[in-house]
């Protein structure tokens, strides 16, 4: 059985990762940049994989399982921090809560 | 036991400085001046054994060099005995007088005073009786340091702390040509022992020599406040009298003619040094002598006459006569300490208010001891037979005209001027209309006898120490036989001196008002020291002042705080433009970590 | 060759969901779209052979994950945020060409890598147990203490994401008070 190389896993990696990326910068929602960097990390894990199939590892998907564990903490944790900042401020978008600026 | 002569002191010195808090004035001034009378006594002790044999003493090495060894040690001989016996006796007798002199201050940490006054006693001593260069320079600068305490003693007076800085900087300067003079000895003989710079004064460079010895002579012009250095001397009139007649009689000023007088041997083997020791002497002994005749002030004018009598005594140096000079410093000792502690004896009747001849006057009915003591300072000061300063100023005045008529002439100048001033202060003073009661309420009245006794002993001392001239002479070298019309002249030049001042503040021939008037320019030059005080002061200080305060405004104002500020103000802009890229936007933040990941990568791709 | 056609199938509808979750505005949209993206992602897994990871990435992320976004969706009123813009143009702008190179970076560094990589060594031992079986026996040895750390993050999650999102929670204003 001839298995899909590895750059084609790649290219989908690489293109999903970019466009993470440039969702977290776009967007305006504190909840869509949050979804913006799920999708950083799935393009991570679709690489992880890619690259097991191809060097018949096991490690990436023992990686991948790491990061889908750690993305729901950071879901979790990233969403509560989001429901107590609407909770205080009344506001859901990053140009709203600047106070952190010099 | 020699070494007790120094040691008294210091000891005094230390007990009084550590314990005097405790023992209250009255014992500190008993300390001290029981410090200077063991020091007088040892010093006799030792004046008859260096008569027999020089001798010095090694006290300490305290630094090994590699072909010397820097030393402390002292060195007994006919000069430095005598002196440090003259020094002691005068020093203790103000000593004693300064207890009554300070008695109204006793309780407010007068034992400092006594301290300073030890401290000096011993500096001087160092000065007079080291064997090196190096235990001289010690003392100067330990002398210098009392004369600093002792001058700005009434601190809170804004006028005494201003006189003592003055002093200060000026024997600064003094000092630093002395330091240099040191250092140009040691390099010519690889030695700072005086005794071993006399026996290799035949093999060194007479050029470099004559340097070395204009360079020490520098360090003497500063401390007994000679032409260009002189300012601090009348305005050290600030401090206390004791410290004034023991600043003129016993320790400070002395300390320039003797240095010059213990290293004559160096100046010998340069000529042309002495040249300039006599050129400033002379002109300074004028210049003194026309101040003194315009002021008006008790103590300066007594100053004045110092400086006067000091640069006399550069002068007899630098023609070659160092008997005369020491003789004249012995004496002058003696009948100057009488002089100041008279003047003393006057302020302290007015309780330290007058300060003005022309305030006192008609003092002869209430202080006649005093009165008794000027007069024989005065006329001592003078010059007339058969007082003490007859003796040492005829034997200045006999060399000045064995030199050269020009010097002789002008040595009777001073003499006329000295006699002229040191009686129109005491025609002033003790004669004449009463004004002190247009000040003073009070009767004016004797000083106690703890002042008067010291005078007295000083008085008898004044008169007598002239005739010890020949043994002195024949001590120290040569003896000249007296010239008659010589003396005679000397006594002529100071009875007219009298007279005039008796003809003007007694007889009132010349009305002193009116000849203010007419001779108004004239006095304020002398009254101004030819605006030398005036040139140091606006000109130099002033100036240096002025660039002190250019420099603050620009160089510190506007450029090193301009650098400063501009930093800050360089941080601020550069803070308003970076802060606006932290605006706080978080997706501004995720932009620049991809950017920084761009970057990261760019590298980890070209820098394979 | 069916593979190709899944495999083409599976990352055409990811990139396509991802394109959706950066552009579209409404977030339940959003939400939809990432959703269609972890699914296709997952059969993506399918296809590499990674069973386990493909189940998980259904069962947490398709069901865990997104049913948190929607329960916080509903706590916020993203009917506000329809009404704003919902992106940063200029940001948008100036980013797109530092994203493209980016890419262009990104495949460099990965085709350089890939060139130099080394070739399988457990193939006997997957085909001979299974895959899900390799994955476990590894991970509860080799990987042991990473999946206890893992563990214990989560467990730090959850208590955090409890504090934080209590209602109780402590202001700087009681504080000051």
């Amino acid at each position: 059985m001839k298995t899909i190389p590895l750059e084609a896993y790649l290219i989908v990696s690489i293109v999903l990762f970019g466009l993470g990326v440039f969702g977290m910068i776009v967007r305006r929602n504190l909840v869509t940049v949050l979804m913006s960097m799920e999708l950083a990390l799935n393009a991570v894990n679709v690489l992880f994989v890619g690259a097991d199939s191809h060097l018949s590892l096991v490690d990436g998907q023992i990686f991948a399982l790491f990061i889908i564990a750690l993305a729901a903490a950071e879901a979790a944790v990233g969403l509560g921090i989001i429901i107590a900042i609407f909770r205080l401020r009344k506001v859901d978008s990053t140009d709203e809560i600047t106070d952190m600026r010099g | 036991m020699e070494v007790l002569v120094l040691l008294s002191p210091l000891i005094a010195f230390l007990l009084i400085a550590f314990f005097g808090s405790r023992m209250g004035d009255m014992a500190s001034a008993i300390l001290c001046v029981l410090g200077g009378a063991f020091s007088f006594i040892f010093s006799l002790f030792a004046t008859f054994k260096a008569l027999q044999q020089p001798f010095s003493i090694k006290l300490y090495d305290f630094l090994p060099l590699d072909s010397y060894t820097l030393s402390l040690g002292l060195y007994f001989d006919h000069l430095s005995s005598i002196t440090a016996s003259v020094v002691t006796f005068v020093a203790t007798l103000i000593f004693i007088y300064s207890i009554g002199y300070m008695s109204n201050l006793f309780g407010q940490w007068t034992f400092k005073f006594y301290a300073y006054l030890s401290l000096f006693l011993f500096a001087m001593l160092l000065i007079v009786l080291s064997d090196n260069l190096l235990g001289i320079f010690f003392g100067w600068e330990g002398v210098g340091l009392a004369s600093y305490l002792l001058i700005g003693y009434f601190h809170t007076q804004k006028k005494a702390a201003n006189a003592s800085l003055e002093a200060f900087v000026l024997n600064r300067i003094g000092d630093w040509f002395f330091l240099f003079g040191i250092v140009a000895s040691f390099y010519l003989f690889n030695s700072l022992s005086i005794l071993d710079i006399f026996s290799k004064l035949s093999q060194v460079d007479k050029t470099l020599l004559g340097l070395a010895c204009l360079l020490l002579f520098g360090g003497a012009v500063g401390k007994s406040g000679q032409l260009p250095l002189h300012t601090w001397l009348p305005n050290a009139m600030a401090g206390p009298t004791p410290v004034s007649a023991l600043l003129h009689a016993a320790t400070m000023v002395a300390a320039g003619v003797y240095m010059v007088a213990r290293l004559y041997p160096m100046f010998e083997s340069a000529p042309e040094s002495l040249k300039v020791v006599a050129l400033v002497g002379g002109l300074t002994a004028l210049f003194a002598a026309l101040a003194a005749t315009s002021h008006t002030d008790i103590k300066k004018i007594i100053a004045f006459s110092t400086m006067s009598q000091l640069g006399l005594m550069f002068l007899a140096l630098g023609l070659g006569d160092r008997v005369s000079a020491m003789f004249h410093l012995t004496t002058h000792a003696f009948f100057k300490a009488l002089l100041f502690l008279s003047a003393g004896s006057v302020i302290h009747a007015f309780h330290h208010h007058v300060h003005d001849i022309y305030e006192t006057g008609g003092l002869k009915r209430y202080m006649p001891a005093t009165y008794g003591s000027f007069l024989v300072g005065a006329l001592a000061l003078a010059g007339i037979f058969p007082l003490s300063g007859f003796w040492s100023k005829d034997m200045i005045l006999s060399t000045a005209y064995g030199v050269s008529f020009f010097w002789g002439v002008w040595v009777s100048v001073v003499s006329f001027l000295t006699a002229y001033y040191s009686f129109r202060e005491g025609f002033v003073m003790f004669h004449g209309r009463e004004h002190f009661r247009e000040y003073f309420e009070e009767e004016p009245h004797e000083s106690p006898s703890v002042m008067v006794v010291p005078m007295m002993v000083l008085g008898i001392m004044a008169v007598f120490a002239g005739f010890f001239e020949g043994w002195y002479a024949g001590l120290l070298g040569e003896h000249k036989e007296l010239h008659l019309n010589i003396a005679l002249l000397s006594v002529v030049v100071g009875l007219s001196g009298i007279l005039l001042a008796y003809l003007v503040f007694v007889r009132g021939l010349i009305d002193p008002q009116k000849a203010y008037e007419a001779l108004k320019p004239l006095h304020t030059t002398f009254k101004e020291q030819f605006f030398t005080e005036r040139l140091y002061h606006k000109v130099l200080a002033g100036g240096y002042m002025f660039y002190s305060k250019l420099l603050y405004s620009v160089a510190e104002r506007q450029l090193i705080d301009g650098v400063v500020n501009g930093t800050y103000s360089l941080a601020r802009a550069a803070g308003g433009i970076f802060k606006t890229l932290q605006a706080g936007k978080l997706n501004l933040y995720a932009l620049f970590l991809s950017f920084g990941f761009f970057v990261l990568l760019l590298i980890s791709l070209f820098w394979r | 060759m069916i593979q190709w056609l899944v495999f083409f199938l599976f990352s055409g509808i990811a990139v396509l969901s991802a394109l959706g979750v950066v552009f579209l505005p409404n977030p339940i949209y959003v939400i939809l779209a990432l959703l269609s993206v972890l699914v296709s992602v997952a059969g993506l897994f399918f296809i590499a052979g990674a069973e386990l990871v493909g189940a998980i990435q259904l069962l947490i992320y398709a069901v865990a994950v997104t049913v948190f976004y929607v329960f916080v969706l509903t706590a916020v009123p993203w009917e506000k945020a329809i009404k704003k813009d919902p992106f940063y143009r200029v940001e948008g702008l100036i980013s797109f060409p530092l994203v493209l190179a980016l890419y262009v970076e990104m495949v460099l560094v990965f085709l350089i890598g890939v060139s130099v990589s080394p070739k399988g060594q457990f193939r006997e031992l997957i085909t001979k147990f299974g895959n899900t079986e390799v994955v476990g026996a590894i991970l509860f040895s080799k990987y042991f203490l990473a999946f206890e750390l893992v563990s214990l993050v989560l467990l730090i999650g959850m208590i955090g994401a409890v504090i934080i999102g209590r209602k109780e929670a402590q202001t700087y204003e009681d504080h000051s008070s």
